[in-house]
């Protein structure tokens, strides 16, 4: 994948300059990855696939905002995925709310490596990841991966509610330390 | 939301927060609050950043699923502007475009800058575009003179970012952008068009400019966000 990751960031490049052929090639290039997101979260192949669809078309109207920084551009376009299903998760939930702006990355300033970062930010996160209890670990996971609300996560590892806010927010605090020794 | 003391106030409240937000396990009302306060806070802006930069080592377990064939037809349905939607107007009006280019000379004679002086008779075409983006306060008015070989160039507002330049491309139907240089900011320039890439200046040939490194794209491909954009039109 870190190959082709400059070549994907020119994609997005050519893309935000409404090169209809980049894009075409882009979504030849991601879409697998990206249904493979909101199929995750959403689980269900009819709702994985409007997303996709919504997607797209994010990427296509968004594609001037990506700024290359010390983000990958896979990461960028998983972003916008994971965020949408996460969107249309919680639409069904009791409360709905808008986290449109999630979408908007920082840009980190100036770019190191892509390809580089993103192996970097694996290993990192493996090893922050694995210095805490294999449950705890696996709840941030689901979280991440699944979308999982507070609710499932609880259901899933059969703990009250609260100890499960109370485990996350724990682990939270020890990956931050971890992550940015 | 004070169920326990993890989630009490100070700095490690608003971190964990903020990956909480990253993960999208804040209820509605919270969420949106700190949606707020990450518009305004540029410290939790960061942490933010930190988090969704840290998480997406993650993004490799996502394993690829082809989707179903038709989605990208679907899209591209949505997005592609249909040839028929394309006529009315005022961006299509040739007395804006006709004004444009007046105004486009107006600019340059009082800048003092492009030679009003004997113009050659008519021998080529003469395309003109009006650059902007939406979200971006940098316009530009383009003046392509096919009998000189130039492209002029005037900075109608904008500021310049600190080290970074702005850079010219030009796109020709459906192929990869080819640039055209760095373009100064608060003045106008005058581009000389390689005569291998005049043939491909016609109506429709689409200007943008992207903010790119200093001294330029280092990769000959656009790397950076379009700041403005738009298509050449006959006058």
């Amino acid at each position: 994948m870190s190959q082709s990751t400059g070549e994907i960031a020119d994609l997005i490049a050519r893309t935000a300059l409404r090169d209809r052929i980049a894009f075409r090639e882009l979504y030849r290039r991601t879409s697998a990855k990206l249904f493979g997101v909101t199929l995750r979260i959403l689980g269900d192949r009819a709702e994985a696939e409007e997303a996709l669809q919504e997607v797209y078309v994010k990427i296509w109207q968004r594609a001037d905002r990506y700024a290359a920084g010390g983000y990958s551009p896979i990461s960028w376009l998983v972003a916008i995925a994971r965020n949408h299903a996460l969107d249309m998760l919680r639409a069904r939930r009791p409360f709905a709310e808008d986290i449109e702006q999630a979408i908007e990355i920082a840009d980190l300033g100036p770019d190191p490596e892509r390809a580089a970062v993103e192996a970097d930010e694996r290993a990192r996160i493996d090893a922050c990841l694995g210095e805490l209890e294999g449950d705890r670990a696996e709840a941030v996971r689901g979280a991440y991966l699944d979308g999982f609300s507070y609710e499932e996560l609880a259901a899933r590892h059969k703990v009250p509610l609260n100890t499960m806010r109370t485990w996350l927010r724990r682990s939270l605090i020890k990956l931050r330390e971890c992550l940015s020794a | 939301m004070s169920v326990d003391g993890e989630q009490g106030g100070g700095e490690d409240g608003d971190r964990v927060r903020v990956a909480e937000f990253a993960l999208g396990l804040l209820p509605a009302q919270e969420h949106e609050a700190l949606a707020r306060r990450l518009a305004t806070e540029p410290a939790l802006a960061r942490e933010l950043a930190l988090w969704r930069r840290r998480f997406s080592g993650l993004d490799s377990e996502f394993a690829e699923v082809t989707p179903p064939a038709g989605v990208l037809e679907r899209v591209e349905a949505r997005v592609f502007p249909q040839p028929a939607a394309r006529s009315s107007g005022l961006w299509n009006s040739l007395g804006f475009w006709r004004g444009l280019a007046a105004t486009c000379f107006a600019l340059a004679i009082v800048a003092g800058g492009f030679a009003l002086a004997p113009r050659p008779p008519l021998t080529g075409q003469e395309l003109v575009a009006a650059l902007e983006a939406e979200g971006s306060n940098i316009k530009f008015v383009a003046f392509y003179d096919e009998a000189a070989g130039m492209v002029r160039i005037a900075a109608l507002s904008g500021d310049a970012a600190p080290n970074k330049d702005f850079e010219l491309w030009a796109i020709h139907g459906t192929s990869p952008p080819v640039s055209m240089g760095v373009i100064p900011v608060g003045s106008k320039s005058d581009i000389a068009v390689p005569a291998a890439m005049r043939p491909g200046f016609v109506a429709g040939t689409v200007l943008a400019v992207t903010l790119e490194p200093k001294g330029g794209s280092p990769s000959g491909a656009p790397t950076g966000p379009v700041v403005a954009k738009g298509a050449t039109t006959a006058i």
